[in-house]
């Protein structure tokens, strides 16, 4: 007699062909002073701007969490966007990459960073908020080596590591940290046109080979305990 | 005409006067003597009871993103959470520092550090309890915890160190995600070096959680207390060019 296994269910599916863009900070928040003419928020708004435009023409769908400086929650007008809030708009497209854009006036290129969290097996039926990232690490790694590859490509220095940046540990898709430093010692060189588009490209060559890798985690199957409250098991 | 009798008694009279007055002055100096010898000796009232010891502290390089280990001879007090509060002062003091590669303003850091033994439970109230010995109370996950591995300890006597940062601090702490990143990891691994009891941190700013340190890295998560020198992290540091 087959004993009665709990159901596993079927891997969330992903829309391949969209990309979640979250352009950080943004109204009375303005991320750090970069020069005496540039503050984080406008810098990483511009770049979103770039990058919506070279995804879109390369048939991606893009989801921006704020489109203007200052950010609102959608449908409560003049309601600020929380951290939170930003994961939550991500979360809900099930999208193929989400890309968390910053910026900063030390160092030069592009500092990569993925979640710090360890990965687990497999998505359980309750996610916990603060760790929602870690059944995704392993595709984020898988990311993280195709976006280094076209930066490399792409002759733009680019220094990878991990790093706890809110909401990152909350986002339930392959999630990367992009920190966009100036071109060289001159710290308004961020906001070089031809830089950005060149950061941009890559970011964008990347998302073109990553839709066709892409896999959602397997999910872990529900177990009934004897109070009668569900809760995620290990895969049988 | 004066009797000799009281020119002797007027002359008494002078030289008693002189007297005193040249009495009165050698005090006089010898107090001020003792005043300026008093301000000039800088022994501390209560000397020490602690000798130096060899710690280490893991430093932040913000050029080359890197943390590596330094050793300091610093006389740390007995208790725990003194010491991993007096730990923390001297990181940050070192990061005050002109010249420092990781700058932060001077002040103080840490309002208080408090360890708690793992694994961390709070208690509730079970009506269905039918225990007396202890009042009905049982123990159950802190609110928000829903993962019960991340609480226990890895070894018999792990404790959870909660930190609370002075919000003046915080406030002035330099924004982006490396600096801010490279501060932390150092706190993790001066603690983890010098008291390796500890295997889980948290942060609380002014007594309360907060979201971020200067808009970047998350304050809310419980971070693993362990080796963040770059020798430690080097597989998961990369560079392409």
């Amino acid at each position: 007699m087959k004993p009665n296994l709990p159901p596993v269910p079927a891997p969330i599916p992903l829309n391949r062909k969209l990309i979640v863009l979250d352009p950080a900070h943004g109204g009375v928040d303005s991320g750090s002073r970069i020069s005496d003419s540039a503050v984080e928020k406008d810098v990483t708004l511009a770049l979103a701007f770039r990058l919506r435009s070279l995804l879109t023409a390369r048939g991606f769908t893009v989801v921006m969490t704020r489109e203007a400086d200052v950010p609102s929650v959608p449908g409560a007008a003049g309601a600020a966007l929380t951290l939170d809030d930003r994961a939550g708009i991500a979360n809900h497209e099930h999208a193929a990459a989400c890309l968390v854009l910053h910026a900063t006036g030390s160092g030069t290129g592009v500092h990569l960073y993925r979640s710090e969290l360890e990965g687990t097996a497999g998505q359980p039926t309750v996610v916990p908020w603060l760790t929602a990232q870690a059944p995704w690490i392993h595709e984020s790694q898988l990311l993280e080596k195709q976006v280094a590859m076209a930066f490399s490509r792409s002759g733009i220095a680019l220094v990878t590591s991990n790093a706890s940046v809110r909401p990152i540990d909350s986002l339930t898709c392959p999630a990367l940290v992009f920190e966009l430093a100036p071109a060289g010692d001159d710290a308004d060189s961020i906001n070089d046109t031809a830089y950005q588009q060149r950061v941009a490209l890559a970011i964008a060559g990347a998302m073109l080979f990553w839709q066709n890798e892409v896999q959602p985690p397997a999910r872990l199957a529900v177990t009934t305990n004897a109070a009668g409250n569900n809760a995620a098991g290990s895969r049988p | 005409m004066i009797r000799r009798h009281q020119r002797i008694v007027f002359w008494c009279l002078v030289v008693c006067i002189v007297g005193m007055g040249a009495l009165l002055a050698l005090g006089r100096q010898r107090g001020r003597q003792r005043i300026e010898a008093l301000a000039a000796d800088q022994t501390p009232l209560d000397a020490p009871t602690a000798m130096a010891e060899t710690v280490t502290l893991e430093l932040a390089n913000d050029d080359e993103g890197t943390i590596m280990p330094v050793s300091r001879q610093i006389a740390l007090p007995p208790e725990p959470n003194a010491r991993a509060r007096a730990l923390i002062d001297h990181l940050i003091a070192e990061y005050a520092l002109p010249g420092s590669p990781h700058a932060l303003t001077p002040g103080a850091a840490v309002a208080e550090v408090f360890l708690l033994p793992l694994p961390l439970v709070g208690y509730t109230t079970d009506s269905s309890s039918t225990a007396s010995k202890d009042g009905g109370f049982r123990p159950t996950l802190p609110v928000g915890s829903d993962d019960p591995d991340q609480l226990r300890a890895k070894q018999p006597g792990g404790e959870l160190a909660v930190i609370d940062l002075h919000s003046a601090f915080v406030n002035q702490h330099p924004s982006g995600v490396e600096v801010e990143s490279l501060t932390l990891r150092s706190i993790l691994g001066t603690l983890h070096a010098n008291l390796p009891q500890i295997e889980q941190v948290r942060f609380l700013v002014d007594g309360q959680a907060r979201e971020t340190l200067a808009g970047h890295a998350d304050l809310l998560r419980t971070y693993p207390a362990a080796d963040t020198s770059t020798s430690g992290t080097a597989a998961n540091q990369g560079q392409s060019k």
